[in-house]
């Protein structure tokens, strides 16, 4: 008895090569802008530059959350399988 | 009777073979962590191995795809089972034992097709199955990690151009091990379930479950992410040593890069149901972050090495899976033929570990496994 139908899934396999490239660049990108503004943000509080390293730590801020939010979609794409 | 010692054999088989899927895979996870030091070798073998039996209880999408969609299930007996277990494993020990990081999973595709043919010819294997989510997957998912790891790398750099050295490594260290934790648990979610999908198949064979309703039972998954997470901490360091420093040298960026592009590539692919090779994934990566850098900075005799390792593991996985087949047919269809196969098959394991141990013996101190 045959169970599945022997096809090839091409827009399920399209669908896995858009979301893994976009995922994948995206997320070195934000984590690369993270990186730089935590960076800046404590040269500049050292420099006694606090407007600069706030607005650097607000950016650092934003990417770091970019980055919390692409592991928890990550979690939930497995769980609702 | 005869039955029932059967199923507790294969079960014990499919196990096995997870243990050495855990403990061949290891590379896959944590290799760039280790040697990049985001983490010392031991912590991070560890948090793989709690994160890949984490990530065997997220899904079980993976685990009906190797159930259903590539050989007949109803054909399927237990001892076509054992021999593609058998198959699978050998050719994972073969590979651990040349420090090649090739595909568990494509190994054990490869064996119970193999068996498969070798017990109802081919009309019981669904090639179109079989090609569409298994072999072109596996072509085209590390090409998908090289590209986005080596766009990934090419931005990164070019982001962080301007700052020095080692802030911008301390922080792609600590990203690191997020993306390799993120990395541990699509590898469990992925790779856990494909054991349980061939246990499921047994107990298809067995009678304990209707082929009609193909439903994973909890002692099946608890059982192989145990057995995955086991295999995971014992760890392949033969092969963490090839992913980690033979294919490129890597420095955090590269490391967080490749860990992430593979992470996103398996886990689309297990959203959808592809049962692709982690390994096959992450060698795409670790390739892309070298080649964004440099395209002579990947050795590419290594990598020349694998990809004929992952040519050859469908057809010697089922080549080995069909002869063991064979062989345990000899002595009828019962416990008897897999019973001395699997004896056949401790003793070599046995004699093979003391005989790596010897030569690990012999080795200066220092020339590496």
């Amino acid at each position: 008895m045959i169970l599945a139908t022997a096809i090839l899934d091409a827009h399920a396999l399209l669908q896995v090569a858009y979301v893994s490239l976009i995922a994948g660049v995206g997320i070195c990108v934000v984590y690369a802008v993270a990186v730089i503004a935590v960076t800046r943000s404590s040269e500049h509080r050292r420099a006694d530059r606090h407007v600069a390293s706030a607005l650097y730590a607000a950016l650092a801020s934003i990417a770091v959350a970019g980055c919390c939010w692409a592991i928890v979609a990550g979690i939930a794409i497995m769980t609702k399988k | 009777m005869h039955s029932d010692l059967l199923i507790i054999l294969v079960v014990a088989t499919a196990l096995a073979f997870d243990f050495t899927n855990g403990f061949h895979d290891t590379a896959n996870v944590v290799a760039t962590s280790i040697s990049t030091r985001a983490l010392s070798p031991r912590v991070a073998v560890t948090l793989a191995a709690i994160l890949n039996f984490a990530g065997a209880f997220i899904s079980l999408k993976v685990a009906t795809t190797i159930g259903t969609g590539i050989v007949d299930s109803g054909a399927v007996t237990m001892p076509i089972i054992f021999a593609g277990l058998i198959g699978a494993s050998t050719w994972n020990l073969a590979t651990w034992y040349f420090g090649l990081p090739s595909s568990s999973s494509h190994a054990l595709i490869g064996g119970v097709v193999g068996a498969m043919i070798a017990a109802n010819g081919t009309a019981a294997v669904q090639f179109g199955g079989l090609l569409g989510k298994v072999v072109i997957p596996a072509f085209v998912s590390p090409l998908l990690a090289f590209v986005a790891a080596g766009l990934g790398i090419v931005l990164t750099y070019r982001l962080v151009a301007r700052l020095r050295p080692g802030p911008a490594g301390r922080g792609f260290r600590y990203g690191q091990i997020f993306s390799g934790g993120m990395l541990a648990l699509a590898h469990g979610t992925n790779d856990a379930q494909k054991t349980m999908g061939v246990i499921t198949l047994a107990l298809v064979a067995h009678g304990d479950i209707a082929a009609k309703h193909f439903a994973v039972p909890g002692w099946v998954v608890i059982s192989a992410a145990s057995a995955i997470a086991l295999g995971t901490y014992v760890g392949g360091w033969r092969i963490i040593r090839t992913m980690g420093t033979r294919i490129i040298k890597m420095d955090p960026a590269q490391g967080f890069t490749a860990q992430s592009a593979g992470a996103a590539v398996v886990l689309a692919a297990s959203h959808v149901g592809f049962p692709l090779s982690t390994t096959h994934v992450m060698a795409g990566g670790v390739m892309g972050a070298g080649a964004g850098k440099r395209v002579s900075a990947v050795r590419w005799g290594v990598a020349s090495n694998m990809a004929i390792a992952w040519l050859l593991t469908l057809p010697a996985a089922a080549a080995v899976g069909a002869t063991t087949y064979g062989a345990a047919s000899l002595f009828g269809s019962g416990f008897l033929g897999p019973a001395i196969i699997a004896t056949i098959a401790i003793i070599a394991l046995i004699v093979t570990m003391m005989r790596r141990a010897r030569e690990l013996a012999a080795r200066p101190a220092g020339a590496g496994s």
